[in-house]
């Protein structure tokens, strides 16, 4: 999926994450992570990110993540709702296929 | 907290603007000006915190202080991010007092400058400026001497071309920055290009769009209004701290030529802090006085003036010939129309 813009989603509510999605030329994955849980969920916040964007064959992306102890149900959420943004390519998740 | 209500102030109702105005006096800040879009989170009808943004800017954000410590600001600033988002806006700032640092530092903004104990600028990206200064190193002239001129150009007149021989004839290269914030009469990118092809001559110049860390509508504010208040000097001290502490050191830079301003109040004060605060840093100031033509100093305002009487016979004298080539454009013809 090609990145047409920056995407974002989520607060900086407690139990939430915000993500912003913008493109990233040729550079794969990258991640920024601030997070109030970083020493002890750091990397497994990381992976949830990176899977949910694989799993939406999303390649070349710049990913800021400001993480307030969200579970990783809403962290892939996040993700999928602010890649969809960036994408604009009317990705439903709430759809049962 | 739940039964807290999450409403869009109206500044254009001015019952809903004096509410805001009340509650923001109460915590010992003003409503600015040139507020775009504002919030509230009301208790029973009670403003208990609030946040605005003007442009890329987040600013006039405050809790009540009963209210502290429910994460309300998080509250508030996710609501401001989002909307400006949703405006297309991503790379955000926000001008607050020193002693919030850490509060915006939790919501994911890093510090660019401050001037203790009046006021800090945050983004909303650790490697914002890092990332700047790479793409303009890149496209300068490296070695030797290296000085720095920043112009606005509105229109980009002899005046300002003569500023740039004088400056690049006095060192090995010269970095030009054109002022980015559309707010002028002429676009950035018509002021831009004036600028780089007019002193496309000379070999050691080389010419950068000032973008959000020269003279923009988060480093210096009060520019684009032109009115003097207090604040201007807290202002100015911002910008160049932003200039003195990452762009000059990032790109050597060790002198900066500006011109001189007898009628702008707001440049002036910003000319006087600029040869206060750059010496103390190690980078030099040379005021240069502005050039005459009939007895009479050169300066965009001027051939703004002239352009909108309609006498291009006198804006040709004062302007290098390829503004009066773009002036006498069709291309002109919509700007110019404003201006009158």
């Amino acid at each position: 999926m090609e990145i047409k813009d920056v995407g974002m989603a989520g607060t900086l509510e407690s139990s939430d994450i915000m993500i912003s999605i913008e493109k990233n030329e040729g550079k794969g994955i990258e991640i920024e992570l601030k997070s109030t849980v970083e020493s002890q969920f750091g990397s497994q916040i990381r992976k949830v990110i990176k899977e949910t964007l694989e799993k939406m064959g999303v390649t070349n992306v710049f990913v800021r993540a400001n993480d307030k102890g969200a579970l990783d149900c809403t962290i892939q959420a996040r993700v999928e709702a602010a890649a969809s943004r960036a994408t604009q390519a009317g990705f439903k998740p709430w759809e049962v296929e | 907290m739940e039964y807290l209500r999450e409403e869009v102030i109206k500044t254009t109702s001015e019952y809903d603007k004096e509410r805001l105005s009340a509650f923001l006096n109460k915590q010992g800040l003003t409503l600015d000006n040139d507020i775009e879009y504002s919030m509230a989170l009301t208790d029973s009808g009670r403003i208990v915190a609030a946040g605005s943004f003007a442009g890329r800017v987040l600013k006039c954000i405050a809790v009540d202080e009963d209210y502290k410590g429910w994460g309300l600001s998080a509250k508030v600033v996710s609501h401001l991010v989002n909307e400006l988002y949703r405006r297309g806006r991503t790379h955000l700032f926000i001008y607050t007092k020193p002693q919030n640092k850490n509060i915006f530092s939790e919501l994911g903004f890093s510090p660019v400058a401050e001037v203790p104990s009046k006021v800090i600028l945050m983004e909303n990206r650790a490697d914002g400026i890092k990332r700047y200064l790479e793409e303009v190193s890149t496209a300068r002239k490296k070695g030797g001497f290296s000085a720095a001129v920043v112009v606005n150009c509105n229109p980009f007149t002899l005046g300002h071309k003569y500023l740039i021989e004088y400056a690049a004839a006095r060192c090995d290269s010269l970095d030009v920055f054109v002022v980015w914030e559309d707010k002028s009469s002429f676009p950035s990118e018509i002021r831009y290009r004036l600028v780089k092809d007019g002193v496309g001559h000379i070999p050691n110049v080389a010419v950068h769009k000032g973008k959000d860390y020269i003279i923009s509508e988060a480093t210096f504010p009060s520019y684009f209004i032109k009115e003097y208040e207090d604040y201007v000097e807290t202002h100015a001290k911002l910008d160049i701290a932003v200039f003195a502490e990452h762009i000059a050191p990032a790109l050597g830079i060790v002198k900066r030529f500006v011109g001189e301003e007898p009628y702008c109040p707001v440049t002036s004060v910003y000319n006087r802090i600029m040869k206060e605060i750059l010496p103390v840093k190690g980078i030099e100031v040379e005021v240069v006085p502005r050039i005459s033509y009939k007895g009479k100093v050169i300066s965009a305002s001027r051939v703004r003036e002239l352009i909108k009487m309609g006498e291009m016979d006198k804006v040709k004298e004062l302007v290098p010939e390829i503004t009066y080539d773009y002036l006498t454009s069709s291309e002109a013809d919509k700007i110019i129309k404003k201006l009158g």
